[in-house]
């Protein structure tokens, strides 16, 4: 069974984002690039399903040569292969994204796409089913269990009051949430190991962009936490949860 | 003098004996020198160092002294009994007296006399110790802990026996040969030799035997005590008493480690590298198979630790046993190059176990026979992570948290000086003069409670007028949690990135928060390129208290403390006076707790514990070693590093006991009151 996985560089969670000159993109300087944990949960999952029934799992990422970074991490983690879709900068039009990635996907011979549901920069959540889409394969998103037999895979899906399994035919496309999975932490071993493996890159084959970012701005700043002390503060703080918080 | 016949027989028997003795020790000595790491090193000072130790047995003392006792008397009795064989062996085939009748034959005669006597005595108690005695309970292993069911099934207790009744018989036969020897003077002369007072006293029992009588018992004794000898030696490799020799040539190679726990640098950029860590036994360095051989079974280290009185799988004692035992079933095939079957977590222990060390030292620390347990478990932690990616779970987000954003809270690096808001704490580009460069740490960066202990250092520093500066956004973690965990790739990442940043900044002297830091600054960085002079900030504070720097007003008299020794600060660096010069600087009354100093108990935080559950055991560490400090009565539980106060603090509030645990730099701050 082979496996591709599509996944973005991000910046770590933890970056303290600072917007570039520019107003609609962040600076990169002090950047902690990991993979999007998303991303990571579909790597490992191919990971585990190619141990189970065999193959190779693909890695596709789709950017400058800073994303091979990430593309080196996953083959750190036990990926076969990894292409890089060469492109100057990361496209902030998901559209561009899934064609390109599409592209470079069409003829590989796939049994399963997988990626993570969103990204946690953008936050779009459009990839997965854009690639299903172009290829016409059948598309489950925010998938969190995930099995597969005799040609034909099942998803689990946590929904508001219930859990929903569906089958479908391969290939498929899936996107996939955190709790899929736990993501290993790739040993020295693979570390070496994946020194020496090779990456390819390709251009990327890159549409005009329809969506456009206009504009980027910090959040409103959040008004400092209020402390209140004693039993006889209980009145105000309910009135206040009540009137100002709206929560009770 | 012996017959014509029983000298050849005699001649014959140690030949046979030494044949078989070869194959067993020629073995020992291939099994070793299959072990890793560089070859080991001697030259005449390690020798005369190690000739020393063994003699006066200096790592002995440190705990149970009624057996340290009553092992000196065994062996240097034993020791003493080379020289006595040999003598034996000389008189057996020649008509001569060893030594002669003068002073020296006398006193050795004497002496002899004086050691037979200390040795059965030393022994008689050693055997009801074993069997008797209440404190044969030390010598158990609890049964929750792996122990090879060769040792277990009575193994050590028969190899005990085997050695403890040797060592009765060649010792006793030896003197009741020399009180048959002293009654036929007795026949001859009148007078047996009162020079040996022992044996004369015993030879009266003789009395009415004529001298064929005399003749046959003093033959009969001969063979028994040199016989005994050479039926022992074969045996000798594969008894516990082959530590005699071990121990001498553990003391001998023991690598000279900047600290107890120093651990070596891997080489990463070594392109051959393969195998990292230890999996199977015959990946160990050569120094730590020489520890099961040395390893005498007496479980003081298992006593000492925090894991195994807590309750855990984890004994240092079994280990080395099992060690040795699966050395001795397996040696002929590991001395003929085959790899071992099982991996040591077959084996040797479990891997609860494993990770239930606290890498606190006292197992090191505590060894009579010089043996570095600790070492085994993070070179098989090393190859868990690095080889298999197997370890607890708990621990990844600390290590990515170290890869990412360099400290394991995995915050962001651009607040690590969100502690310092508002007070002034330079940079090093902002005070590039500092005489002091302030390596503030992880926790007290980011650990709510431990920044209280950073503010406090700052308050302190600045009212002292301590020119220091800090490295801000620059600093991150030494990786010591990534170490102790077996995560020597990532330790090695962030022990590289801060060597270039310290190089550059060149600091004249380092000061660290946190006793971690200290240990990994100062003792495992220089192996890789970087030596500085560091300091922990209580021995700052001693230095400031002694030079009058901190104006401490006399404040109201407040209640006593009790100072809990950081493993890392006291066992690991020898750090224990500077904190109670501060202590008694603020005149407060320091009361100890029965294990302080460098026989300190964990808090049960080190290793990378801190960063995961502990394993399952009985109790948990810092429960135990709170209830030590509450015991003291003291009202003020005072601790030196930033892991120890965490773990203390949440036992405190778990045991509602209402005792403040602060770190020694708050209590003086707290001094200061506002004017600083
Ligand atoms: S280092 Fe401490 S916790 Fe680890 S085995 Fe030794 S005594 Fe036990
Ligand atoms: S390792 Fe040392 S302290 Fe532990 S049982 Fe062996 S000899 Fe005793």
């Amino acid at each position: 069974m082979n496996i591709a996985v599509c996944l973005k560089q991000t910046p770590d969670t933890e970056t303290r984002v600072q917007i570039a000159g520019d107003g609609v993109s962040v600076l990169e300087d002090d950047v902690q690039w990991i993979i999007n944990p998303y991303d990571e949960a579909a790597v490992e999952a191919a990971l585990r399903l190619t141990e189970a029934h065999g193959g190779e799992v693909t890695v596709f990422s789709l950017g400058p040569p800073r994303v091979e970074k990430a593309l080196r991490e996953a083959l750190a983690m036990g990926a076969h292969r990894a292409v890089r879709l060469h492109a100057d900068a990361v496209p902030a039009d998901p559209r561009v994204t899934a064609r390109a990635l599409t592209a470079a996907l069409r003829d590989g011979g796939f049994d399963l796409i997988l990626a993570g549901q969103q990204a946690v920069d953008d936050d779009q959540a459009q990839t997965p089913q854009r690639i299903a889409q172009a290829l016409d394969f059948a598309c489950v998103t925010n998938v969190e269990e995930l099995t597969v037999e005799g040609g034909r895979g099942a998803a689990r899906r946590v929904l508001e009051g219930v859990q929903e399994v569906s089958s479908f035919p391969l290939p498929a496309v899936l996107g996939v949430n955190l709790r899929l999975n736990e993501p290993r932490y790739p040993s020295f071993k693979g570390i070496m190991q994946a020194k020496r493996k090779p990456i390819d890159v390709i251009e990327a084959e890159l549409a005009e962009p329809k969506l456009v970012v206009e504009r980027l701005a910090y959040p409103p700043e959040k008004a400092a936490g209020r402390v209140f002390e004693g039993v006889e503060a209980v009145p105000e703080v309910v009135r206040l949860l009540h009137e100002e918080a709206k929560v009770i | 003098m012996l017959s014509i016949a029983e000298k050849v027989l005699f001649a014959i028997a140690v030949m046979g004996s030494a044949s078989l003795a070869y194959r067993g020790f020629s073995n020992v000595v291939k099994v070793i020198r299959r072990g890793t790491g560089e070859p080991l090193k001697v030259d005449l000072d390690r020798f005369f160092r190690a000739l020393g130790q063994w003699i006066i047995m200096k790592p002995i003392w440190k705990t149970r002294t009624l057996a340290d006792v009553f092992h000196v008397m065994i062996a240097w009795g034993f020791v003493f009994y080379f020289l006595v064989n040999l003598g034996d062996v000389l008189q057996g085939y020649f008509p001569v007296q060893f030594l002669g009748a003068g002073a020296v034959g006398v006193a050795y005669r004497f002496l002899a006399d004086v050691f037979s006597v200390s040795v059965l005595v030393g022994m008689v108690w050693f055997l009801l110790r074993r069997f008797a005695l209440g404190s044969r309970r030390q010598l158990v292993i609890r049964e929750n802990v792996k122990v090879m069911e060769a040792a277990r099934a009575g193994g050590i207790t028969r190899d005990s026996v085997i050695v403890g009744v040797f060592i009765l018989a060649h010792v006793g036969f030896r003197f009741l040969g020399e009180t048959f020897t002293l009654a036929q003077e007795r026949l001859h002369t009148g007078h047996g030799d009162p020079g040996q007072p022992f044996a004369h006293a015993v030879s009266g029992l003789w009395e009415g035997l004529d001298e064929s009588a005399l003749v046959v018992g003093q033959h009969v004794s001969w063979w028994l005590a040199l016989g005994l000898i050479l039926a022992f030696v074969p045996y000798f490799p594969y008894s516990k008493h082959f530590h005699l020799i071990m121990s001498g040539v553990n003391f001998l190679v023991k690598p000279d480690r900047p600290s107890l726990g120093a651990l070596d640098p891997v080489d990463f950029e070594d392109e051959a590298l393969e195998q990292i860590g230890v999996a199977r036994i015959e990946d160990l360095p050569r120094k730590h198979l020489i520890d099961a051989y040395a390893c005498i079974m007496c479980n003081r280290c298992q006593d000492a630790c925090p894991a195994y009185v807590t309750g855990k799988e984890l004994s240092p004692a079994a280990l080395e046993v099992n060690k040795r035992y699966y050395l001795n079933l397996n040696l002929a095939a590991l001395a003929a190059g085959e790899a071992s079957a099982e991996t040591m977590l077959d084996f040797a222990l479990s891997e609860s176990a494993l990770w239930a060390c606290t890498t606190c030292g006292a197992c090191v620390d505590i060894c009579p026979v010089g043996n570095e347990p600790m070492f085994d478990l993070l070179h098989l932690r090393r190859h868990q992570v690095l080889m298999e990616s197997a370890f607890p779970q708990e621990l990844q987000p600390a290590f990515r948290g170290m890869e990412r954003n360099g400290n394991p809270w995995n915050r962001s690096a651009a607040d690590r000086m969100a502690w310092a808001e508002g007070r002034s704490v330079p940079t090093i580009d902002e005070n590039p003069d500092a005489e002091l460069l302030w390596w503030v740490g992880c926790a007290p960066s980011y650990d709510p409670r431990a920044q209280r202990t950073a503010q406090a250092l700052a308050k302190v520093m600045n009212a002292a007028g301590v020119r220091f500066a800090v490295l801000g956004g620059r600093e991150s973690c030494t990786g010591d949690s990534a170490r102790r965990a077996g995560n020597e790739y990532l330790f090695y990442e962030r022990a590289q990135a801060n060597i270039e940043t310290l190089n550059e900044v060149a600091p004249k002297r380092i000061v660290t928060t946190c006793p971690h830091c200290l240990h990994t600054l100062g003792k495992e960085y220089a192996a890789m390129g970087g030596a500085y002079e560091v300091i922990h900030h209580t021995q700052l504070l001693a230095e400031l208290a002694a030079a009058g720097k901190l104006d401490l007003p006399g404040g109201e008299a407040s209640g006593a403390v009790t100072f809990h020794d950081p493993c890392y600060l006291g066992r690991h660096n020898g750090v224990v006076d500077e904190p109670r010069e501060v202590l008694d600087a603020l005149r407060l009354p320091v009361v100890e707790m029965p294990r302080h100093g460098t026989k300190s108990f964990c808090c049960g935080a080190g290793g990378a514990q801190m960063w995961k559950e502990e394993e399952p055991g009985a109790a948990a560490v810092n429960a135990t070693r709170f209830d030590e400090a509450a015991a003291t009565g003291a009202q003020t539980l005072a601790v030196g590093c930033p892991f120890c106060l965490t773990m203390m603090d949440d036992a405190s509030k778990a045991a509602g006991e209402g005792m403040a645990v602060k770190d020694v730099v708050e209590i003086v701050a707290e001094r200061l009151g506002d004017r600083a």
